[in-house]
């Protein structure tokens, strides 16, 4: 009796995630893109021992003075230190974009599901819900919201993580929907699957890469409409750093201090366009269609192998 | 098709329920109290109660709700609280120079896009092509009141070409004198309205030109302009065009930084300004009126793309 070898010849199969982690890897700008969120991530976790300032202290003799070796990316009209301000604001808009994915997360997906997988009355009842909310324009709820619960970063991001749960929704929905219909789900049902089992295993697996790519934009819209909120003086308060509220208070110093206003326009471009190389990056590497380079393993031949 | 657009007119009304109730227990449910707001400190209880009276604001919640409706349906959206004038009056004011920023917006985002997605598609993975993405990506990840500041500085501190304000303010004496405070302004609103076309007409141009009658034109003889603008731009402009409606309805509802950095009185510092003051009536009337902006741009981009396209039935 021999133990029968597996077929040395065909090298090993990689597994789908495997295959999309080389080609994320692969790919340059979604790379840096994770690098420089996870240094932003890094500046914002140990901002303690990272700034070299104190972002709150008054120095007003230092007022408006221009990049130095003193001050990296010169001080603000009460004199303190711009790059603290960021290493410390980064904190801020990096939290509230985090917390509002979680909140989006929690809400947006069992509510696309079930209405995906439901359908009939439950999916009319919940998109009707769900369109009422795409009407108001996200910034203006933002507006809407802090304006009555008053500026504070809670209440931030309540604003924001309400205006972004009908966009997730819709597009699980949108997913599950078309997941429900695959024979794979007919034919786990047939086995005598529960309904619980086939959402959170099977339908839950097999949407996940639409709900992370959306999850990168929902993260990017949320540092964007945080900075608004605070420009317009609904967000964090002064003198706490945040870089929508320095940018607001710059631009009373525009001509004599542009690093000022500079400063955080770039942290804000950065943090944005970095995550969106990521978002960019995964929705290609989580879809086999556009894979380069390597051959795309043929579930056909696995079988008639 | 008539069916379709009755059936989307008839959900108007279902939707703009939900969202008034929303912003009704929304404003209500919060905090503040828009009566102590306006009198202030030094008040008579009579006085209070006269005003609490005036709005309403001394019935019922449901009542009130029901009363508003009704208002409505006769065509009256109330008084403001703050500023003792019809919400009606303030929308007449307000909503035309949002309307004309979105309109001056979306004309640039269209300018510009057009020429760019064609050139990034016709010369599809050259140095055109790269401009075209880098251009795009900056445009997403720029917040519109940075850009604005970033304008202001460069056109107007520096080269002094273009006012800073002047929207809404005064008579302009001549047609430029009008046109030049919304350069700027929508420049800065225009931009991503600029990424998300000109990302959109590259994709869509490619595939056109990837297609067998684009090679048949080619083949005829035709003069390659001709074939690109007529049998291809032509194509690809069917999304692009649903799109830009798409776009214009959602532009009227984010102007609210760009109108704080340029001294705008458009629907956007309203609703900030009604919002702090907690100016019930004028919350929900604004908030209305921008949904159903919304809500009728994209039944008319629906209804646009069955007509462009005539294999889209609706």
């Amino acid at each position: 009796m021999t133990v029968v070898a597996p077929d040395a010849a065909e090298p090993p199969a990689l597994s789908g995630m495997t295959m999309a982690m080389r080609q994320f890897v692969g790919n340059r700008a979604a790379v840096s893109g994770i690098a420089v969120m996870l240094a932003m991530c890094a500046a914002a976790a140990f901002a303690p021992w990272l700034a070299p300032y104190d972002p709150t202290v008054i120095d007003l003799p230092a007022k408006l003075s221009p990049p130095s070796l003193a001050y990296p990316l010169g001080t603000d009209h009460f004199g303190r230190d711009v790059l603290s301000r960021l290493i410390w604001g980064a904190r801020v808009s990096l939290m509230v974009g985090l917390i509002v994915v979680v909140f989006a997360l929690a809400f947006g997906v069992p509510i696309g599901l079930a209405a995906g997988y439901l359908a009939g009355r439950v999916d009319n009842l919940l998109m009707r819900l769900m369109d009422a909310f795409l009407t108001f324009p996200p910034l203006l709820l933002g507006v809407a919201i802090v304006g009555l619960l008053g500026p504070d970063i809670h209440n931030v991001v309540i604003a924001l993580g309400i205006a972004q749960v009908p966009v997730l929704g819709r597009i699980v929905r949108g997913s599950t929907m078309a997941v429900t219909n695959e024979t794979y789900i007919l034919a786990t049902r047939a086995l005598g699957a529960g309904s619980t089992r086939i959402v959170t295993r099977h339908v839950l697996r097999n949407i996940l890469s639409p709900i992370v790519v959306q999850l990168t934009i929902v993260f990017s819209a949320a540092v964007i409409a945080e900075a608004s909120l605070s420009f317009l003086g609904l967000g964090t308060q002064p003198p706490q750093p945040s870089w929508g509220r320095d940018l607001s208070e710059a631009r009373r110093y525009m001509a004599e201090a542009p690093w000022l206003f500079l400063a955080p326009t770039f942290a804000i471009m950065l943090c944005v366009m970095s995550i969106n190389f990521v978002g960019d990056g995964l929705r290609d590497a989580l879809d086999p269609r556009s894979w380069r380079g390597q051959p795309v393993a043929d579930p056909a031949r696995g079988q008639g192998a | 098709m008539f069916a379709y657009v009755l059936r989307r007119l008839v959900q108007i009304p279902l939707v703009l329920v939900v969202v008034s109730l929303t912003i009704f227990i929304i404003v209500r449910a919060t905090p503040g109290d828009p009566v102590q707001i306006m009198l202030g400190m030094q008040t008579s209880p009579e006085a209070e109660a006269a005003l609490r009276k005036a709005f309403r604001l001394d019935r019922p919640v449901a009542e009130q709700y029901v009363l508003w409706v009704f208002d409505i349906l006769r065509g009256d959206l109330g008084n403001s609280i703050r500023l003792n004038q019809p919400v009606a009056d303030l929308l007449m004011e307000r909503f035309p120079i949002s309307l004309k920023l979105a309109l001056a917006s979306i004309a640039f985002a269209i300018a510009v896009s057009i020429p760019l997605g064609v050139a990034a598609a016709l010369w599809r993975n050259s140095w055109v092509d790269y401009l075209c993405t880098g251009f795009t990506l900056v445009s997403f990840s720029v917040p519109n009141f940075a850009l604005a500041l970033i304008l202001i500085f460069v056109f107007s501190i520096q080269l002094e070409w273009f006012p800073i304000t002047g929207i809404g303010s005064g008579s302009p004496a001549s047609w430029r004198e009008a046109a030049m405070p919304y350069v700027l302004p929508s420049i800065s609103l225009g931009i991503l309205q600029v990424a998300v076309l000109t990302r959109l007409l590259r994709s869509s141009m490619i595939d056109v030109l990837s297609q067998d009658y684009i090679r048949t034109a080619h083949a005829k003889g035709l003069l390659p302009v001709t074939v690109i603008v007529i049998h291809g731009l032509r194509n690809a402009l069917i999304p692009f065009v649903t799109m830009v409606v798409i776009q214009f309805g959602f532009l009227v509802g984010i102007q609210v930084t760009i109108e704080y950095v340029f001294a705008i009185p458009g629907m956007g510092s309203a609703m900030l300004s009604a919002v702090v003051n907690r100016d019930f009536p004028v919350i929900q009337g604004f908030t209305l009126v921008i949904a159903m902006f919304f809500l009728l741009a994209n039944i008319f981009a629906d209804v646009m793309y069955s007509i462009l396209d005539p294999r889209i039935r609706l």
